[in-house]
């Protein structure tokens, strides 16, 4: 069935991307907003506002409730949940689902049975899919240590409902288990409302690289190449590239294929991504989670394949199963570059910055993408995430669209509150970077650490 | 044929919805009737059909917020009179001014209450939360108006304090 209304239940630059999709494609928008959000790009961009709650997203964003009952009482027929606050919990899909509202996403069963990481584990290893050793739900320590000696050190601690870096750790040795499996378990627990904590070997020197598939939900599905997403702090992704160009051929294409045939064997409705963790020691990639909603990163994906995949997947979501291309017509061409731009000052420990952004001036240009919310004179709100927008380049390779980020950063002024503009400046032009030899922990433990830059 | 009544209407959307057609397009002596899956198509060269189509479905639409225009004011924007007192959403929600919808209204214009009087009720998916005053005083205007949507802090009920 066509959708003709779509209640998008986000903020910030999601909420607009996903407006100029759907507006795109003739479709009326309906945006929830808390209170502290009721000006914004998006906005200011959407059909039809309507106010939630207060600020604290537990009161707002983060009620299905609230965001089912907004979407019929305004006659909407879809709801788009973006990504973060509820697009990964099942309950909005089922809620949908009883009230006669299509989700744009995956299936709430889908959703359910790929949150645990345990059982996404267990998913992964019927379809083949490379695992990194590791074990079951773990609630103790003594249990903790006994498997950690069989996987061998060093070994990383992850929370079985877990994401993010929450109640994670990398343990040397037992002492580490012994000091920080308590507060791993607490950590996860208040995160996630799961105590429970597994292991699995870790892999040093490793790069974060994942697949972007779209799936018809009745067993085909395909990819739009990957993306490496190495450069994190905290395990938060601050620059991500597709495609990963230190990968050879071979593992690239089988690393795609894996992720591809995961993802038809679950039958994945909508869009997804596959996240694998690489070893470019070894050339080995193993599986570590799929998530099952559209990403901040999406944009690296788009930019290489020419493909909107926002517009993919309202027409997923429609159920028209002719729209999802075949991987014959999809080609990956060029290589695009993703800066996350944070409300935040690097200066001082990346201690939020929000406040009024007095002047906003982003760069532009051929090959230059600005997804973003903010204008001049946009107040950041102190609740949320404090990304404020995303500067996405692309150019035929890799050099070139360093060269291209670069001076894309250099025009780009934010003025009024803190940014890590010159944080990203700095990333990029890092020889490092550059010459593409770095892993998950060097922006935190190099980069970042004055004593290994002296 | 009789009129068509709006049962027959709705089997027909409901027949159209279940479906896997692309259009359905019936005409009686009392009835003309279209409807398609793409907006775009037909209506144009068929306004007469679109405008009959418009007029059948407007009524089954379980919502009256459907005419409601974007460029409307919003509630929330609404400005409390000087010396009075807005009793405000707790949360979106829709708006009732009974308990049951066969009670009478929790107060009417004119009536006294206290901090604790409750004076209407909010509703999420059935989840229905009494809303007190807040304040003591004379209800002097009830805002909206009873099964309406409201949004988060939006005036209700207006009381002059006493």
């Amino acid at each position: 069935m066509t959708i003709r209304k779509v209640l998008i239940a986000n903020r910030g630059e999601i909420a607009v991307r996903i407006i100029r999709a759907a507006h795109d494609l003739g479709i009326e928008t309906v945006l929830v907003a808390s209170e502290a959000d009721v000006d914004s790009g998006a906005t200011r961009m959407a059909d039809k506002v309507v106010v939630l709650g207060p600020a604290p997203s537990k009161a707002s964003y983060l009620v299905p409730e609230l965001i089912v009952h907004a979407a019929l009482s305004t006659s909407c027929d879809a709801v788009h949940p973006g990504y973060g606050f509820l697009s990964e919990r099942a309950i909005l899909p089922e809620l949908c689902d009883k009230h006669g509202l299509r989700f744009i996403g995956p299936k709430a069963t889908t959703i359910q049975s790929l949150g645990n990481k345990v059982a996404a584990r267990k998913i992964a290893k019927a379809s083949a899919v490379p695992l990194v050793k590791g074990t079951s739900n773990i609630t103790d320590k003594e249990t903790a240590k006994r498997e950690a000696e069989t996987i061998g050190y060093p070994v990383l601690m992850k929370a079985a409902s877990g994401g993010g870096g929450r109640g994670m750790f990398v343990a040397s040795d037992d002492k580490d288990i012994d000091t920080q499996f308590e507060s791993a378990s607490k950590e996860a627990e208040e995160a996630f409302g799961d105590g429970n904590l597994y292991l699995e070997q870790y892999i040093e020197n490793a790069r974060h690289v994942e697949v972007q598939i779209a799936g018809d939900g009745k067993g085909r599905a395909v990819h739009f190449g990957d993306r490496d997403c190495s450069v994190q702090r905290r395990y938060q992704k601050m620059i991500e590239e597709g495609p990963c160009s230190i990968m050879s051929d071979t593992s690239r294409e089988s690393m795609r294929s894996a992720a591809v045939k995961l993802m038809a064997d679950l039958n994945y409705s909508n869009l997804g991504t596959v996240e694998f963790v690489y070893d470019p020691k070894r050339d080995e990639f193993f599986f570590i989670e799929v998530n099952t909603r559209i990403q901040v990163e999406h944009p690296v994906s788009e930019q290489v394949s020419s493909v909107d995949l926002i517009k993919l997947q309202f027409a997923l979501a429609e159920g028209n199963l002719n729209v999802l291309p075949t991987q014959n017509q999809i080609v990956i061409k060029g290589h695009a570059i993703e800066c996350r731009i944070n409300a935040e000052d690097p200066e001082n420990n990346f201690f939020p910055s929000p406040g009024r952004i007095a002047n906003w001036s982003p760069p532009q240009g051929s090959g230059i993408r600005v997804d973003s919310h903010c204008f001049s004179g946009y107040q950041v709100p102190p609740f949320y995430d404090s990304m404020i927008g995303k500067l996405i380049i692309t150019a035929p390779d890799r050099n070139a669209a360093i060269a291209r980020a670069i001076a894309a950063l250099e025009n780009f002024s934010i003025e009024g509150i803190k940014t890590n503009l010159n944080l990203l400046l700095n990333v990029l032009r890092d020889q490092c970077f550059r010459e593409n030899r770095f892993s998950t922990k060097w922006l935190e433990n190099d980069f970042l650490n004055p004593h290994v830059r002296d | 044929m009789d009129k068509p009544s709006q049962q027959d209407i709705e089997s027909l959307v409901k027949l159209f919805g279940e479906s896997d057609w692309k259009e359905m397009h019936i005409k009686t002596d009392t009835l003309e009737f279209f409807i398609s899956e793409n907006p775009g198509s037909g209506l144009q060269n068929r306004s007469v059909q679109a405008n009959v189509v418009k007029s059948q479905t407007e009524e089954i639409k379980p919502s009256p917020v459907l005419a409601e225009k974007p460029e409307e004011k919003s509630g929330v924007e609404y400005e409390v009179p000087k010396g009075m007192l807005a009793v405000r959403a707790p949360n979106l929600g829709t708006f009732y001014r009974r308990p049951k919808p066969d009670s009478d209204p929790y107060v009417e214009v004119g009536d006294a209450v206290t901090e604790s009087t409750e004076v209407c009720l909010i509703e999420v998916m059935k989840l229905f939360t009494p809303v007190k005053a807040e304040s003591s005083g004379e209800i002097i205007e009830i805002l909206v108006s009873d099964g309406e949507m409201v949004e988060f802090n939006q005036p209700l009920v207006l009381i002059k304090p006493s």
